[in-house]
C-alpha cells in the first residue's frame, strides 16, 4: 500500500453500490470525491461516513469533470447504459487513469445480458475511454455484501479483471480495503464471464430468496 | 491542458503530429490542491510530473520535523525524485503542492515506451536531465561555502520572478539559512 494518499472518485455515489463502496473504503488511505447527479442522495451518506470514520477525507463534488480530474481512480457506479454519456463528460481527464467498471448489464427481467455475447460492459467502457485503464471489479458482490463481506463464516471473494498490471494491484488493494478477498481473474476479456456469473447469482437470489446478501467463494 | 508541455517539447525538439498525440495520451492529467502530496517519504517515486499550472516543491524533513527544501517547480517545469525513480528505492523526499496545480503525470512504463517509440522524446528527456544535473551542481556549489548574503544574491540573480510566489520561510530553507537571517539579509540587500 502506498503512503501517499490516492484520490478515488465515485460517480453515482448516491446509488446503492456507490454509497456502499464509499462507506467501505472511507477508512482506508484514500481521499474520496463523491458525485451524484442528484446531490440530495448524498446527504445521508455524508452523515453515515462521518459516524463510522470521523477521520475520513471525503468531499462532495458538483461536477463529474472536476471530480475525475482530481482523481487517480474513477469508479462509475451508474447503470451501464448511463456510462456512455458520462464518459463523454470525463474522457479528457480520465486519460491513463484507473477506471473501474462495476456494471452488470442485465435486462429489466434479469433474464439476460444486454451486451453482445462477444463483448462485455467493461470492454465497451474501454472502447469509450480508449486511453484509460479499465478494470472490472466489484460487480460480483451485491451492495448489501459491503456491510457484511463475511458470509457463513467465509470472506467473500471479489473478482478483478484488466490488462494493466499496476492497475490490477491498485484495484486489489481497494477491494481488500472494502473487506473482500481480491482474486485477479485475468485480462479484460474475462469481464464477460464475471458479468454472467453475477447474472446467475441474481437469478438464484431471486429463486432461492438469498435476500440480496450472497456472494462467490472459491473453495480449495 | 497541454499547452505548457507542448511548448516545452517544442523548445527543444520537433515532433510529428502522430508523435505528439502519442505523448499527450501517455500523461495522466491531475488537478491538485495546495498542501496535497504528490509523493510522500517512504514511497518509491514511480512517476514524473510536469507542471502545466501552479507550483510544487520537494523537501526532506530533519529530525525535528523542519522542512529542508530541495527545489521548486513552476509551470513548464518537471518534478520528481529522480534518485528514487531511477534506483527504485523508497524516497526520503516529500513533494507537496505549493499552489493549486494542474499536473501531467507520466508513469515509468509510459516514459519508457516514449523513450523507445518517440526518438525526439528521448532527446528531449536527455536535455531535461542534463539541465537538471547542471542546476543541481550549481545548487551544491552555492550551498557550500557561500555566505548568507552571497547565497541570497545568487538566488535573486539566477532565479526568475517565480520566487515572489514562494513564502519566505521556504526560501530560507531552500538556501539553507534561518528565516531570521534571510530577513536580515533581505533588509540590507534592499537598502
Ligand atoms: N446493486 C447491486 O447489488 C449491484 C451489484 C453489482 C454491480 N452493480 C452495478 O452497479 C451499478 C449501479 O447500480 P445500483 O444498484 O447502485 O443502482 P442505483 O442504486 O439505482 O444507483 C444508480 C446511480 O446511477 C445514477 N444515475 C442513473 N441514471 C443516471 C443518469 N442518466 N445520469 C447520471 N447518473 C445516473 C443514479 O443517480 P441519481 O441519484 O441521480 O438517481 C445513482 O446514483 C450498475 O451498473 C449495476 O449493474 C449493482
Amino acid at each position: 500500500m502506498s503512503i501517499t494518499k490516492q484520490t478515488v472518485a465515485i460517480l453515482g455515489a448516491g446509488g446503492s453500490m456507490g454509497s456502499a463502496i464509499a462507506k467501505s473504503i472511507a477508512g482506508g488511505n484514500y481521499r474520496l470525491l463523491l458525485f451524484d447527479s442528484d446531490p440530495k442522495q448524498l446527504g445521508e451518506l455524508s452523515q453515515q461516513i462521518r459516524d463510522k470514520h470521523p477521520e475520513a477525507d471525503t468531499h462532495f463534488m458538483s461536477c463529474p469533470h472536476e471530480t475525475s480530474w482530481e482523481a487517480d481512480i474513477i469508479i462509475l457506479a451508474v447503470p451501464h447504459e448511463v456510462e456512455k454519456e458520462l464518459t463523454d463528460k470525463i474522457r479528457d481527464v480520465a486519460t491513463q487513469k484507473v477506471v473501474i467498471s462495476i456494471a452488470n448489464p442485465v435486462d429489466e427481467d434479469f433474464e439476460k445480458l444486454t451486451t453482445r455475447p462477444d463483448t462485455s460492459a467493461a470492454e465497451e467502457l474501454q472502447e469509450w475511454l480508449p486511453h484509460s485503464k479499465v478494470i472490472k471489479a466489484f460487480n460480483t458482490t451485491f451492495a448489501a455484501d459491503f456491510e457484511q463481506p463475511v458470509i457463513d463464516g467465509k470472506q467473500t471473494d471479489a473478482f478483478i479483471a484488466g490488462d494493466d498490471e499496476e492497475a490490477l494491484i491498485i484495484v486489489s488493494e481497494l477491494v481488500e480495503t472494502a473487506g473482500f478477498n481480491p482474486i485477479i481473474a485475468g485480462d479484460l476479456t474475462v469481464s464477460g464471464t464475471l458479468e454472467r456469473m453475477q447474472l446467475l447469482l441474481i437469478q438464484l437470489t431471486i429463486k432461492n430468496n438469498y435476500k440480496w446478501h450472497a456472494g462467490w467463494k472459491i473453495l480449495h | 491542458m497541454y499547452e505548457q508541455l507542448k511548448k516545452s517539447l517544442q523548445e527543444h525538439v520537433t515532433l510529428s503530429d502522430k508523435e505528439w498525440e502519442l505523448c499527450k495520451h501517455s500523461f495522466r492529467p491531475k488537478r491538485m490542491l495546495k498542501r496535497q502530496f504528490l509523493l510522500q517519504e517512504g514511497d518509491v517515486c514511480r512517476e514524473l510530473a510536469f507542471v502545466e499550472k501552479g507550483a510544487l516543491y520537494s523537501y526532506s524533513l530533519d529530525m525535528s520535523g523542519n522542512k529542508r527544501v530541495i527545489r521548486f517547480a513552476f509551470e513548464g517545469w518537471w518534478m520528481a525524485n529522480l534518485q528514487s525513480f531511477f534506483t527504485g528505492k523508497p524516497t526520503r523526499l516529500n513533494i507537496e503542492v505549493l499552489e493549486d496545480s494542474e499536473l501531467l503525470i507520466l508513469d515509468r512504463k509510459n516514459h519508457e515506451m516514449l523513450l523507445e517509440q518517440v526518438p525526439p522524446y528521448e532527446r528531449y528527456h536527455r536535455i531535461i536531465v542534463q539541465n537538471a544535473y547542471v542546476a543541481l551542481q550549481r545548487r551544491v556549489e552555492n550551498a557550500l561555502g557561500l555566505t548568507a548574503e552571497e547565497k541570497y544574491e545568487r538566488l535573486i540573480a539566477e532565479s526568475p520572478a517565480f520566487l515572489n510566489r514562494v513564502p519566505q520561510h521556504l526560501i530560507a530553507s531552500y538556501i539553507g539559512v534561518s528565516p531570521e537571517t534571510l530577513s536580515r539579509v533581505r533588509g540590507s540587500y534592499n537598502r
